[in-house]
């Protein structure tokens, strides 16, 4: 739980500290929803989960917002939050039911659209296409560590050192972690530029 | 024998982060895989394979992830009108047309009402009145009476009968 995790950081800060970077949260959501509702989306690949888990994130950061100290950047607070209400929705069994079943779980298809249309050859369409599903797939396969941990580089671009203060584990673990999920995806790949030159 | 780079290696090539390399180790290890990387055409090309497949990743996600919320909040603040729509004129005269339209039902009601409450409320005045004149004039005759009520002679209780069977009906039997 996220808002165990930011209690137990600090158990001294009081509710009655009046003013903490986060009581203008309208602007804080404004900055952040996009952000939020992206990693929400690709980890979990539901869009009404990731709306709700948004809303969830930034109802946690205001009820535990006396609690945020200064220590590390809003942006990060909230994927903190954002990633524990992940781990805290993917362990239930409801989540894995309704994977199956949602009309509005998130396809490959739904993604490959979406690929930059710079090159306006048709081959170097359909090898981005091919390439980008490889890459979705390997992540649907990867550790729940694995997954966050490779998100938070390969989709928010985010420095190990913040991704080891997210996460709450060792640089050295963050990077291996995303050597196991970078060896996951470039076996795939061998596999499938195997498969081609055959 | 041609030997490539490490999973490692090129796993560095691809995060490129500052904090994965040393101080002292960053240049020398740096030279020596950029020279390789130049001279090996299968670590180069995989090393690029691998490179568009994560920025194809990322850059298609973000692209969906953004039209999808752009969506998801377009639908939330469908409620309220949008804020151009407050400055066209036909927006404003529909609302008044509204206004008018659920203000004229409740006038007429309102008149309607108006009208009816006297007449009701004559009628019933009128029949109270009639009521308690027709009580008084009871009471009045009740009590200009010569004998009063209580004391008024009993009617007979054997005048029917005594009507009903003759002399002629006794003898008989």
């Amino acid at each position: 739980m996220s808002s165990r995790a930011i209690t137990s950081d600090s158990p001294s800060v009081t509710p009655q500290v009046s003013a903490t970077p986060l009581d203008d949260m309208a602007a804080i959501v404004a900055t952040y929803e996009q952000k939020i509702f992206r990693f929400h989306l690709i980890s979990i690949r539901d869009r009404d989960v990731a709306q709700s888990l948004t809303q969830d994130t930034f109802m946690r950061a205001w009820t535990a917002r006396h609690t945020f100290r200064g220590d590390c950047s809003i942006s990060t607070w909230l994927m903190r939050i954002a990633l524990n209400l992940i781990r805290d929705h993917t362990r239930t069994d409801r989540f894995r039911f309704w994977k199956r079943v949602s009309e509005t779980a998130v396809e490959v298809s739904d993604i490959s659209s979406h690929i930059p249309n710079r090159d306006s050859s048709l081959e170097s369409r359909l090898i981005a296409s091919e390439q980008m599903t490889l890459v979705w797939e390997s992540v649907a396969q990867l550790s729940e560590r694995q997954r966050n941990v490779f998100l938070l580089r390969f989709l928010d671009e985010l420095e190990l050192s913040e991704i080891a203060t997210i996460t709450g584990l060792p640089v050295s673990t963050v990077k291996t972690h995303l050597y196991r999920a970078l060896a996951t995806i470039r076996a795939r790949h061998n596999a499938a530029t195997h498969k081609e030159s055959l | 024998m041609t030997l490539h780079l490490s999973h490692e290696q090129l796993c560095d090539l691809i995060l490129a982060d500052s904090s994965l390399w040393l101080e002292g180790e960053s240049t020398t290890n740096s030279d020596i895989v950029q020279a390789h990387l130049r001279a090996c055409p299968v670590c180069s090309a995989e090393l690029k394979s691998l490179r568009d497949s994560l920025a194809h990743f990322r850059e298609a996600s973000s692209s969906y992830a953004r039209q999808e919320f752009v969506q998801s909040y377009a639908q939330r603040s469908s409620i309220a009108p949008p804020h151009s729509f407050l400055m066209q004129p036909l927006y404003w005269t529909a609302a008044a047309v509204v206004f008018v339209a659920a203000l004229f039902p409740l006038t007429m009601h309102r008149q309607h009402l108006d009208s009816k409450v006297p007449t009701s409320a004559v009628s019933a005045s009128v029949q109270t009145e009639e009521s308690d004149d027709a009580l008084l004039a009871d009471i009045d005759q009740k009590v200009s009476a010569d004998v009063p009520s209580p004391m008024e002679p009993l009617a007979d209780p054997t005048a029917s009968s005594a009507s009903t069977s003759s002399p002629a009906d006794q003898r008989t039997n």
